[in-house]
């Protein structure tokens, strides 16, 4: 049987949200002005919810999981809590995260968690195929123009749609599938965060660089490709393949 | 209210100071009264193609920090009425350029003109950032040529970021495409980009197509912009451009080869100049 799957550890960067209250209806709308001042920060961004500063307060989760989507914000776990808290979480569908360095034993207790870098950029992609978040199946970042040189676009958890050209010197990713319906001249990412089923689709395949997974080509490794047609990029084993569409 | 226009192109040496003199003579020569700024502080240049260098002397930085008022720099030109010349400082750098103090002389000078051109200098640093902050239009001068395309198209996207419209979410920044240098011959011969090809990747409207044009440079050394010689095909062309720029259907000219020349031209005939 070839093999269909392998299970690595990977440690990433997250950023934690530490609610300091447990009424949630403050929360939302304190996060929502936060936003409206910078928007597109940390948009389609996987989030950790910090419950260290709670003390017993009891937490809404399923409204907060729709809050926060709604805000474009993806809560991906909890960490930290009382085992009420943690057991709440787990029932809307938050697992508990624990934090890197700790031992599995010490997660029983109520941890104290370092506050973890912030990471806009994704981790450098290495080879170590991980189960992409379920959540990115659902989310789409749709660009209606041309992405010009020096322009890079970041579909952070999502797939990323373009309707336009992506000029040469122009950078798109996502951390899932990257679609253009124009000409891609530049560089497309796609599985950004390590999902090597991701798939690049350009109408006009003309590329200085396509990555899936990051495994990559650049522009002198295209040869017998369908420059300058319809093509799908996807990743075979550690190979990434070329076909024409249509 | 004037209207604001940069003069950009992300690469040097396309044209941009040539493209400023006769985009500012053109506006002027129409009645409109025009003041062109030359926002390359340390290697002011558009004084020299204005052919005013000898009357230089206050300069923007002056007017910024305060050492003389902005009509004792402004030099009113001597051919054509209503044209004003805001030269640059040969001795400073750009950054004794500040936002505030460029705001406060486009807020005075629009009270007097009807078009304030903004000659930007080349690159992506802070004097072409605030030549065109303030912008409400831009005439990105290309070459067909592929450096130059990628940086136009890299400062298409700078002035969609980071120009003050595109800061305050007004409504963008009207972008003009002027491809200077085409030189239809090497086209046809496959050493330049075809004018198409620009705009498929540019993807902004074309104001004007400027030919290669030997009277360019011979305007330059003589500090008369290149739009008062009406015979050459160049001053012709950048006349086209200007009054496309204020609404005029021009068809395009000097995109085709010229038909080859038959035994006679090619014995008496000289160059295109």
């Amino acid at each position: 049987m070839p093999e269909s799957f392998r299970l690595r550890a990977s440690n990433y960067s997250l950023l934690t949200l530490r609610l300091l209250t447990g009424r949630i209806e403050e929360v939302l709308p304190a996060l929502g002005d936060q936003f409206q001042k910078a928007p597109g920060f940390l948009r389609f961004a996987p989030i950790a919810i910090g419950l260290d500063e709670l003390g017993d307060d009891r937490v809404d989760f399923p409204a907060l999981i729709q809050g926060l989507r709604a805000l474009e914000i993806l809560p991906i776990g909890v960490t930290g809590g009382t085992q009420m808290q943690r057991a709440a979480a787990a029932g809307a569908g938050l697992p508990t995260l624990r934090p890197a360095g700790q031992k599995e034993t010490e997660v029983q207790a109520p941890a104290p968690v370092a506050a973890p870098p912030v990471a806009m950029n994704p981790p450098p992609a290495a080879p170590a195929p991980t189960p992409a978040p379920l959540a990115a199946a659902a989310r789409t970042l749709v660009v209606e123009q041309n992405i010009r040189a020096g322009q890079r676009v970041h579909a952070q958890g999502a797939d990323l749609v373009v309707i336009g050209t992506v000029n040469a010197g122009a950078e798109v990713i996502a951390d899932g599938n990257v679609h253009i319906y124009g000409a891609l001249r530049g560089r497309a990412v796609a599985g950004a965060g390590d999902d090597g089923e991701a798939r690049i689709f350009a109408q006009i395949f003309d590329p200085e660089l396509v990555a899936i997974a990051g495994f990559y080509a650049v522009r002198d490794g295209l040869s017998g490709t369908p420059i300058g047609r319809g093509a799908i990029v996807r990743l075979e084993g550690e190979q990434l393949r070329f076909s024409p569409i249509g | 209210m004037a209207q604001v226009i940069v003069v950009t192109s992300g690469k040097g040496g396309v044209g941009k100071t040539t493209s400023s003199a006769a985009f500012a003579t053109g506006l002027a020569q129409r009645g409109k009264k025009t003041v062109v700024i030359d926002f390359d502080v340390g290697l002011r240049n558009l004084d020299l193609i204005m052919g005013v260098e000898r009357r230089v002397v206050f300069d923007i930085v002056n007017v910024i920090q305060g050492e003389a008022k902005l009509n004792q720099a402004l030099i009113r030109d001597k051919r054509v009425d209503g044209l004003s010349i805001l030269p640059a400082s040969q001795t400073r750098d750009k950054d004794a350029l500040t936002r505030e103090g460029v705001q406060g002389i486009i807020e005075e000078l629009s009270k007097e003109f009807d078009y304030i051109l903004c000659d930007s200098p080349a690159g992506i640093e802070k004097g072409a950032l605030l030549a065109l902050y303030f912008a409400d239009a831009a005439v990105v001068v290309t070459n067909p040529e592929v450096s130059s395309v990628r940086d136009s198209d890299r400062i298409l996207g700078v002035l969609q970021s980071k120009s003050k419209r595109a800061e305050e979410g007004k409504e963008p920044v009207k972008q003009h495409l002027l491809l200077t240098r085409y030189d239809p011959a090497r086209v046809e011969r496959g050493e330049m980009l075809k004018l198409d090809d620009v705009l498929e990747i540019l993807a902004i409207p074309l104001l004007g197509v400027i030919p290669e044009s030997e009277s360019v440079l011979k305007a330059s050394n003589s500090g008369n912009p290149v739009i008062l010689d009406s015979d050459s095909p160049a001053g012709q062309a950048y006349a086209d451009a200007v009054a496309r720029f204020l609404g005029e259907e021009k068809p395009h000219r000097f995109i085709e080869a010229e038909k080859k020349k038959g035994f006679f031209g090619r014995l008496f005939g000289g160059r295109a100049a």
